[in-house]
């Protein structure tokens, strides 16, 4: 099975050459003579007002965990999927179970409201 | 099998490596990315071994989705850099060293070919796929844990709204179906009034 | 390959919580302010259901199903009759708490019935897969039911508490129960115990590895010392009610998760778990019963009761007989329900601003409500285990067990500090009746069928005591 693996392994190798060679390239070719004026951060001219990272509102944080939970449920598809003429009625009925037990927990949020945005 | 050698020493390096960084680094977005690798040099393991769907939703879900929420976290809280007490880690580094030690000798020790020798599992052939096997089983044999498992996720979906949802929004938007109902009478009032007589 | 469609009809009682749950759910959902009673009715309806469905199948022998995921036995059938009995009376005493305190009424529900959902596929799991997702399904909504009223930063403290040394328990239980797959080759219990008994002992090794973690997992989970460090700060921050639904059930199921881990996958390796059980037995007795003795606040008072009381409990397990698996579940039961009375009464008696949390706030209970006071020492003398009360059944059942194989000492040791533990058991007793009451207006529970289901609840544990033979002989007849 690893053998299929191959040329993802190499397309890698190529890719961290590629990447890390032009870093490595950049380093050693181009110009560096930094001074304090150059490496000070400023916005448009000014300097800067007030940090990059503002505090989030928890709401982004609501969106973002029911949306790992769906993804774990589709992963669960997945190899359901793969199988699907294989494991006859009662593996495709016991995936619908699986469905409908988190469409209820869908049906919750949307009556909820937690997915409207202002 | 050389290779397959010379990829399992990187990557777990890598995978030691990174979460090495992941404790130490004083920036928890650092701390975060460390993370993202450590889960990527880990998926290389579980290919390694086989476990191809596992590794593939190591990184769809974990490094796709868990690790977006782990960044959300730290900006939710604003832990730019956590002031760490330099005296708390060196004050429990010994004590942490001594138990870090004990456990790998225990480990080193008990894991060995001698005791888990009798199961290596056979290299499969290139047409296996792992995806297939774990199909066959999971909606079948494991159908009781499955559904439990459902419900769970169900019940992580009420636990984050129950805690984390403050109530309907008050929007101020259009609501369209209100305004396409609207008839004139609505809107208009026709009031009969006596006409002015035009003042002279 | 055909697919052999499992018998379901085991299962029908975890079937009927799950549809029903849901049910409940949507209903609650849907329904306007005014129906929100309904919510109540159905979720007492599931728990109901669950328990008669699950008498209905009680002369059935043990039958493995699921492909060898679940078992259904009278351990199992008896632990869920009294989880679901026992939810049934938080459900009822938290009633009012939950409408005073203003706690969204949908998802204490729902959350409650899972977590129930949760033990009963604990109790009947047979696989370590099953075992696992079960765990978590009744731990993940006690950590979110704490947490439930946001506004307070106590509560988030002992959701954060609970929630970070439970993931911690349960990394360890898988740890463990990787190391045993490892070393056997397969996750379903009847598996497990039939390659261990084939393995030569010099291969145990591993498997004892394995053990070292299960065990501190389980240990976790029981609240056992040295893994009991969360009970007190958990116990303490907790709203009243939630503290009722973790004090009680739980250990029902922490327990079902020993006998199907220990007992009955590792009866090769007794010697080896009962050893680290011991130690962890005669800790929990002496520090619990110790430490109580300076609590001045009643719920870290029962905290520690509870911590002691979980040792004593494994005295019976530490036995390795099937007399002492008996004498531990008639000991898991009868504790659950003096904790639901006493968690009931702190509960129910926190309201209107009167807020019981130092045991001084019972003072003079006796001239405030005489019955109350009467229903708390009964279960305060039971848990003390004072004759003819259920406590001392339950602890002359797991003494009996340690000493008929012989460990004697511990026996002594287990008696000893059930004499130090009686002093802060008596101490409650002696507030409420020989101490002046602060105010001395009445103070009485919300409802009527509140004060019926105390007194059934406090009389049980009499009853149990004085006719300890019913339940003794059906956990007797479980192994």
């Amino acid at each position: 099975m690893l053998t299929n693996y191959f040329p993802i392994l190499v397309f890698i190798a190529i890719g961290i050459a590629v990447g890390g060679g032009l870093i490595i390239f950049s380093r050693l070719i181009a110009p560096n003579k930094p001074n304090a004026e150059k490496l000070s951060p400023y916005e448009c001219g000014f300097p800067a007002f007030e940090d990059a990272r503002l505090p989030f509102d928890v709401r982004y944080y609501l969106v973002a965990i029911l949306f790992i939970l769906f993804d774990l449920e589709t992963a669960f598809f997945v190899p359901w999927a793969v199988v699907l003429h294989k494991i006859g009625l009662y593996g495709f009925l016991s995936m619908m179970v699986f469905l409908l037990i988190l469409v209820v927990g869908f049906i919750y949020e949307w009556k909820k409201g937690a997915l409207e945005w202002e | 099998m050389y290779i397959e050698q010379l990829v399992f020493i990187v990557s777990s390096a890598a995978l030691i490596g990174c979460a090495l960084m992941m404790v130490i680094a004083k920036n928890t977005v650092h701390s975060a990315l460390f993370l993202v690798m450590c889960f990527v040099a880990s998926a290389v393991l579980w290919i390694l071994l086989e476990a191809e769907f596992l590794a593939l939703i190591l990184i769809f879900v974990y490094v796709g989705a868990v690790m977006t929420l782990f960044l959300f976290v730290i900006m939710l809280l604003n832990l730019d850099i956590i002031s760490r007490e330099k005296g708390m880690f060196v004050r429990f580094l010994p004590i942490g060293i001594v138990l870090i030690l004990g456990m790998l000798a225990m480990m080193v020790y008990v894991i060995s070919p001698e005791h888990f020798g009798h199961l290596v599992p056979v290299h499969e052939s290139a047409d296996y796929s792992n995806i297939k096997e774990l199909g066959m089983v999971l909606y079948t044999q494991y159908v009781y844990p499955l559904e439990a498992a459902a419900a769970l996720l169900l019940v992580a979906i009420i636990a984050a709204v129950g805690l984390t949802f403050r109530g309907k929004a008050h929007r101020k938007a259009q609501n369209i179906n209100e305004q396409l109902l609207v008839k004139k009478e609505d809107r208009l009032t026709i009031l009969k009034m006596p006409s002015e007589g035009k003042e002279e | 390959m055909p697919v052999q469609v499992p018998d379901l009809t085991p299962a029908v009682p975890q079937i009927y919580v799950l549809i029903m749950t849901c049910v409940t759910l949507l209903v609650s959902l849907f329904a306007s302010k005014k129906h929100s009673a309904w919510t109540y009715i159905l979720s007492q309806l599931t728990l109901l259901g669950a328990i008669v469905l699950t008498l209905l199948y009680f002369h059935h022998k043990s039958q493995v199903t699921f492909h060898g995921n679940m078992i259904v036995d009278h351990v199992s059938m008896l632990l869920t009759i009294f989880i679901c009995a026992i939810t049934f009376f938080v459900l009822l005493y938290s009633r009012d708490y939950i409408k005073q305190h203003k706690m969204p009424n949908t998802e204490y529900h729902v959350l409650v019935l899972f977590s129930t959902l949760g033990m009963m596929i604990l109790v009947s799991s047979y696989s370590f897969v099953s075992i696992y997702v079960g765990l978590e399904l009744f731990t993940l909504p006690l950590y979110a039911l704490i947490a439930l009223r946001r506004d307070s930063a106590v509560y988030s403290e002992a959701a954060m508490k609970y929630f970070v040394m439970g993931a911690i328990a349960s990394g360890m239980l898988l740890y463990g129960l990787s190391m045993i797959y490892g070393a056997t080759g397969s996750v379903q219990i009847a598996e497990v115990v039939k390659v261990i008994s084939a393995l030569p002992s010099s291969q145990h090794l591993i498997i004892l590895f394995g053990l070292v973690f299960v065990i501190a997992g389980v240990a976790f989970k029981l609240g056992a010392v040295p893994f009991h460090m969360w009970v007190p700060d958990v116990y303490d921050g907790s709203p009243n009610t939630v503290t009722l639904m973790i004090a009680t059930g739980p250990k029902i199921a922490a327990f079902g998760l020993v006998i199907r881990l220990l007992a009955e996958t590792m009866p090769d390796v007794q010697l080896a778990w009962s050893h680290a059980l011991m130690l962890i037995a005669v800790l929990s007795i002496g520090l619990g019963n110790i430490v109580a003795i300076v609590q001045s606040n009643i719920k870290r008072m029962l905290a520690y009761s509870s911590i002691a009381q979980m040792g004593y409990m494994l005295l019976g397990v530490i036995a390795g007989t099937a007399n002492g698996y008996a004498a531990a579940m008639f000991y898991v039961l009868i504790y659950s329900l003096m904790s639901l009375a006493a968690f009931g009464l702190v509960a129910m008696l926190s309201r209107d601003g009167i807020d019981i949390q130092h045991i001084e706030d019972l003072r003079g209970l006796n001239e405030r409500n005489p019955w109350l006071a009467f229903m708390m020492l009964i279960v305060m003398f039971s848990m003390a285990g004072i004759p003819p009360l259920a406590g001392f059944m339950a602890k002359i059942g797991v003494l009996e067990a340690v000493i008929a194989v012989g460990h004697v000492w511990l026996a002594a040791v287990a008696l000893l500090f059930a004499i130090v533990g009686a002093y802060y058991y008596i101490r409650v007793v002696k507030v409420m009746y020989f101490d002046d009451p602060l105010q001395s207006t009445r103070i009485d529970l919300p409802t009527g069928d509140m004060r019926v289901a105390l007194t059934v609840n406090g009389l049980s544990v009499l009853a149990l005591g004085i006719f300890p033979g019913i339940l003794m002989s059906l956990c007797q007849a479980a192994f």
